[in-house]
């Protein structure tokens, strides 16, 4: 970023750093579920997007992270951005051992593979008494959600900016080219595996982080909500609208697409799945490449033609 | 009595294995066809088993009637999806993959969301053949009995489809070699949307003989859709023989679990099976999965 995108940027990240004191509760939630779901989006537009590992069971490391933090608060006794904390580490180190074991896997394999992570953990959390089984874990009422938001809005723009290096340097054109061809890039010298697991820790670590900030925010976890899949779905489809495997692409979709979630998800939950499922098939067959691609295409056309016009 | 105990669990697991070899099978339809895995087929079984549901609580629709009328619902669904949308997929075939999972995965919600409006989420179930046969120390369960023996059937037309009818030769000529069967002559773009229509109403058939055993709601569907790739895994992708190993296994795991542990447990036990194999074996399957 220079120049005019730098500036901009700083006065949009001032104004999301310096605003919400004085928002009231309900805007201050949208922002937050805004923030949350694209930096979501990001974390699931490394492994997915970049590497090509199209994963269907992100919301794992939510979970994970959500339960993390609601155990170490109840149990514990520890600040909740401490759980959070140990959440994020938790996520990355399970996300290690498990990367190099579901990575081997491909395409349908390793989608249905963590899909089914997902799955498989959900029934852990309902049958295991430390997690609470089915009603789930509360946490003290009345915490104050500004803490949340600012835990997440950091994160969110630590992810955009593994988002930007990813994108311009050469570990991102190590995974990008693993995504096009992995015989290929491995020919060419690419550690293949370490490339990949890489990607997965970075999608996982951002979830497991976020996760201790959303039960906190709820102030309850239960298995249902916490590995709702539903979060994979809202990161496919904000992230193909934007545009998959783009710096912006998340961030566009999620902006545009965070408060239609949230409204419909909790009221119409059949409205809901019915349109974003079948917004991400409508994509898919008229602009599978997202708007990200459109605009800086429509861009550089508008100052290509502007070049012309000064000569 | 252990005995007794292992072989009743081993008879329930098998019966119920049946009906999944019938929905993996349709899945394997479409696999071998389109070389695509589709993420919305438990949503299929789902759709019919809950529809079947509703009609024996309306109108107490015998599973005769309901059957052949799901098939024949799914069957022109299968088709429109397959039309509308799967048809555009991109040629190239890494990008054809990657592009038809994120596209099933959308169509598995979208018809999450259409059973939840249709059916609301209520879990059905259909009190339909509730007694037992006794045959010395086993009782076998008619509503399993029969869901197998239905399943063994419709496989077995399916397996004569494939193997005596032109469509069946032009399926499997697609399957083995796209470029060949072009060059024969098949209607490729004809064969792709009968085989999604197939097995799309493979996948409801077997829907119609699941609900009779389990209790389902519109989110299961996952559940459905993980166990009948389980199968297909164990078996190998595209192999119809090993379908019906794979499917015992599955079936034998959730008999098995489900009375040492709970439901919901043995609802988890296709997975974990899955994830297992894929742990000794990850070569042998992955070799599969990349022709």
């Amino acid at each position: 970023m220079r120049g005019r995108a730098l500036i901009a940027f700083i006065i949009v990240v001032t104004i999301l750093a310096l605003v919400p004191p004085f928002l009231n509760g309900y805007a201050r939630s949208l922002l937050y579920i805004t923030v949350l779901y694209v930096a979501l989006a990001y974390a699931w537009n490394v492994i997915s997007g970049y590497a090509g590992y199209l994963s269907f069971g992100q919301v794992t490391f939510f979970g994970l992270g959500a339960y993390t933090t609601a155990i170490s608060v109840v149990r514990g006794h520890l600040p909740w951005w401490e759980g959070a904390l140990l959440g994020g580490l938790i996520s990355a180190a399970l996300a290690v051992p498990l990367g190099y074991l579901m990575l081997r896997l491909r395409g349908a394999f390793f989608a249905l593979g963590m899909l089914g992570l997902a799955q498989t953990l959900q029934v852990v959390a309902n049958s295991w008494q430390l997690t609470g089984g089915g009603a789930g874990l509360f946490l003290p009422p009345g915490s104050n959600a500004l803490p949340v938001y600012y835990w997440t809005l950091v994160i969110g723009l630590l992810t955009f900016a593994a988002t930007l290096f990813i994108d311009r340097s050469a570990f991102g054109l190590r995974l990008q080219a693993l995504r096009e061809d992995e015989q290929v890039a491995s020919t060419l010298g690419v550690h293949v595996t370490t490339t990949k697991v890489w990607a997965f820790v970075i999608s996982a670590i951002v979830p497991g982080l976020l996760g201790g900030g959303y039960a906190w925010y709820l102030t309850y976890v239960e298995p249902v909500s916490a590995f709702a899949t539903r979060f994979d779905l809202q990161a496919v489809a904000m992230t193909i609208l934007g545009g998959i495997g783009t710096v912006w692409g998340p961030l566009i979709g999620g902006v545009l697409m965070s408060q239609v979630s949230e409204m419909l998800a909790a009221q119409y939950p059949q409205a809901y799945l019915m349109s974003f499922g079948g917004l991400v098939v409508v994509l898919l067959v008229f602009l599978p490449r997202g708007i990200a691609p459109a605009v800086s295409a429509a861009l550089a056309r508008r100052r290509a033609r502007g070049a012309q016009g000064h000569q | 009595m252990h005995a007794a105990l292992i072989g009743q669990l081993t008879i329930d697991g098998l019966l119920v294995g049946g009906v999944y070899a019938l929905s993996a099978l349709g899945l394997n339809v479409i696999f071998g066809v389109m070389r695509i895995v589709n993420l919305a087929h438990g949503e299929f079984v789902i759709g019919a088993a809950l529809l079947a549901a509703v009609l024996f609580e309306r109108w107490h629709a015998n599973l005769f009637v309901v059957l052949p009328l799901a098939f024949v619902l799914a069957f022109g669904l299968g088709a429109l999806i397959q039309r509308a949308f799967l048809r555009r997929l991109p040629e190239d075939l890494a990008s054809a993959e990657t592009t038809s999972l994120l596209m099933t995965f959308g169509l598995s919600y979208f018809f999450v969301g259409a059973w939840l409006a249709f059916f609301s989420g209520n879990f059905r179930s259909v009190p339909y053949l509730t007694g037992a046969w006794t045959i010395g120390p086993f009782s076998i369960a008619q509503a399993r009995l029969v869901a197998f023996v239905a399943s063994g059937i419709i496989a077995v037309l399916l397996a004569m489809l494939l193997r005596y009818t032109a469509l069946g030769r032009s399926i499997r000529a697609t399957s083995q070699n796209l470029q060949g069967a072009l060059a024969c002559g098949v209607d490729v773009e004809r064969v792709r949307t009968l085989s999604f229509a197939l097995g799309t109403a493979i996948a409801a058939a077997s829907g119609c003989l699941l609900i009779l055993i389990f209790t389902v709601n519109p989110e299961t569907g996952a559940n459905v859709t993980l166990a009948s790739f389980a199968v297909i895994a164990l078996g190998g992708l595209g192999n119809y023989a090993g379908t019906l190993v794979g499917a015992a296994v599955i079936g034998l795991a959730v008999s098995f679990t489900g009375y040492f542990a709970t439901a919901q447990v043995a609802q988890a036990a296709p997975y974990v099976l899955f994830i297992l194999v894929l742990l000794v074996r990850p070569a042998g399957i992955l070799g599969k999965s990349g022709a």
